[in-house]
């Protein structure tokens, strides 16, 4: 099922631009041009999500934010050309779940749409694929050619940080802040030897990793396809 | 605010201060002389008074009514402080005077009137006033003071026209400052204004471009000048940010958020940011990071990203492709070195391009990148460095104070 996003903006033709990128990524949009119409959009069908404008012609996105959260609790992304701290600390402060800043890359906009609501949907797929491995998540599991390996709790943990984040670098801070909920320091040659055990039960060739690549200095990335 | 119209301002009310002086001192004056019965002071010419008092061998004989006025009298006393000669002398005034009496009323008054003296060969004429028309006073003081006086005075008076200057200063500093606020604040919204503005169209631009580039039912090269109008609207989009930010610690206006920082965590995230943002494409990249951590830091994590972002963009637009990007960090002296690096390393081929290479400053003169780097340092009370780095690249360098 698609999922359904309300755009709030008064510029007509930027609307229809972010309609156009989300349709082609597969979301079903509806606009508004104001606070009043988008009040009630929301309540004739709500969305899955709100892209909201700061400024608008009968009122501000912020009071519009909270009279949102109001009827119900949907992620709701400001979408703003307002770029001072005080207006983003403003909008994060009253708990939105991202504020994204104009001018933005259509990339940008999908990237974090689509972690918004993984994360308030948890719309994990129960198995993944990475070139012929298969990641079942719920059994916490990869399978290659109906060889079955079971993974441990941390390289679990690894993988769905890569994984969510696939095709960009995490850094080693970022892993072990995800493994041990701490900063990196004591923890890197530990992390290596976990690196070094998911590999063994991902890659065909753990000595020339084909999907978990190392990016030396930074951290490690999960390539997309493979890089052979 | 220049040093010049600071001094202008200052000499300016200094100025004023002295014609007020000027000006009230000539006013005293003018009351002084105007109440001293047009300019001739009571002090009358006792001298002439006396001259005019003669003995002819029989008797005096007085020729100075005229002098004296109508108003005044007066009376000789002989050595044996008897009066032996009076015009108009009030009953009230005593015939007879002992040394007590007249060494009292030579300085003072005599019966409360105020007199004056002179001394004669046949005794003391003494020249009185009506009671309560003038009034005495005593001065006396030391010889040393009279001698000193002319360079105590000149000392107050420059000490006082110091005051004045200093006090001056600053208050016309102060309506430096509160108009150079209007001004700022001004452009300032001007400025956020204008950036608020170009942001919507912009993203239009880049929204556009960007999907045109991504577009596989267009003809390659449309998909590439698409890709130069994404790229460019990028450096736009870049440019108003820094010119919005560069306005806002111009003019005092941004807060400084500082936390501590683990720096090489820092700069890992901020390098991975750049890197997964495409920014780097065409170049490698490497950490150059010491073994031991190094020391925290107290900084603005908003604004020290910005800066370092601002470096490795820089090293991206003046470096050809081919090229190596090295960040990295060092503690060293009480301060913490971060610096950026453009060049090529070794076992690397040559870059197809020629590189675009910066001014021996960075080019921190011109344009707002390296300004704006230059202005975060600088708020973190810390400097930026430009110079040679490793393999013949530009480093640039941004110290800032551990604590």
């Amino acid at each position: 099922m698609a999922y359904r996003i309300l755009i709030v903006d008064d510029e007509s033709s930027l609307q229809n631009m972010v309609s156009g990128i989300l349709n082609q990524a597969g979301y079903e949009t509806t606009s508004a041009l104001t606070c009043a119409q988008a009040l009630e959009q929301f309540r004739a069908a709500p969305p899955d999500a709100v892209l909201l404008d700061i400024n608008l012609p009968d009122g501000d996105g912020f009071s519009l934010f909270g009279k949102l959260r109001e009827s119900r609790d949907v992620p709701v992304l400001f979408l703003s050309a307002r770029d001072e701290d005080a207006d983003r600390l403003q909008g994060l402060g009253l708990g939105a779940d991202d504020y994204i800043t104009k001018p933005f890359l259509p990339q940008e906009l999908l990237l974090r749409l689509r972690s918004v609501l993984r994360r308030v949907y948890r719309e994990d797929a129960p198995s993944a694929r990475l070139g012929d491995l298969e990641i079942d998540w719920g059994r916490s599991i990869v399978r290659r050619g109906g060889e079955e390996t079971a993974l441990t709790a941390k390289e679990f943990t690894l993988l769905k940080k890569l994984w969510d984040a696939r095709g960009n670098i995490v850094t080693i801070d970022a892993l072990c802040a995800a493994l041990w909920d701490g900063p990196l320091v004591g923890y890197e040659n530990t992390l290596m030897v976990h690196i070094r055990r998911l590999r063994e039960k991902i890659e065909p060739d753990p000595s020339h990793p084909n999907y978990l690549l190392t990016v030396r200095g930074l951290g490690y990335r999960l390539s997309r396809e493979g890089t052979r | 605010m220049s040093l010049r119209s600071l001094f202008k301002g200052a000499l300016l009310v200094t100025a004023s201060a002295a014609l007020i002086a000027v000006i009230t001192i000539a006013g005293v004056l003018a009351f002084v002389f105007y109440h001293s019965d047009g300019g001739r002071s009571w002090d009358m010419p006792v001298s002439m008074i006396s001259s005019a008092l003669t003995w002819d061998g029989a008797d005096y004989e007085f020729s100075g009514d005229a002098l004296l006025g109508d108003d005044r009298w007066a009376i000789l006393i002989a050595e044996d402080g008897q009066v032996i000669w009076s015009l108009r002398k009030p009953a009230d005034v005593p015939e007879q005077y002992s040394l007590t009496d007249v060494a009292s009323f030579t300085r003072w008054y005599l019966s409360d009137y105020p007199v004056q003296c002179r001394i004669r060969d046949d005794g003391l004429l003494v020249v009185g006033a009506p009671r309560g028309s003038v009034w005495k006073h005593d001065i006396s003081t030391e010889s040393r003071l009279l001698h000193d006086a002319p360079l105590w005075c000149g000392g107050i008076f420059l000490l006082a026209l110091g005051c004045v200057l200093g006090l001056s200063y600053f208050v016309v500093r102060r309506w430096f400052r509160q108009a150079q606020r209007v001004r700022d604040a001004a452009r300032s919204d001007w400025i956020n204004g204008v950036s608020h503005d170009i942001r919507t169209p912009l993203s239009m631009v880049m929204g556009y471009s960007a999907q045109m580039e991504a577009a596989e039912d267009l003809p390659p090269d449309r998909r590439k000048q698409a890709g130069i109008i994404r790229a460019q609207s990028q450096e736009i989009r870049d440019l108003v940010n820094d010119l919005n930010l560069t306005m806002r610690l111009d003019c005092a206006m941004q807060p400084l958020r500082k936390k501590p920082l683990q720096i090489e965590g820092f700069l890992r995230q901020v390098a991975a940011d750049f890197l997964n943002g495409g920014m780097g494409e065409g170049f490698s990249f490497e950490m150059d990071l010491p073994i031991k951590p190094l020391p925290q830091i107290e900084a603005d994590p908003f604004l020290l990203r910005r800066a370092v972002n601002n470096l490795l963009t820089n090293c991206v637009r003046h470096n050809a492709p081919g090229r190596t990007i090295r960040l990295g960090a060092r503690a060293e002296g009480g301060n913490l070195v971060l610096f950026v690096e453009g060049g090529t390393a070794a076992g690397h081929p040559a870059p197809a391009e020629p590189d675009r290479p910066l001014a021996p400053d960075g080019g921190a003169t011109h344009g707002t990148g390296l300004k704006l780097v230059r202005q975060i340092a600088e708020a973190h009370g810390g400097s930026v460095q430009f110079g040679p780095g490793a393999h013949q690249a530009l480093r640039v360098s941004l110290i800032l104070p551990i604590r």
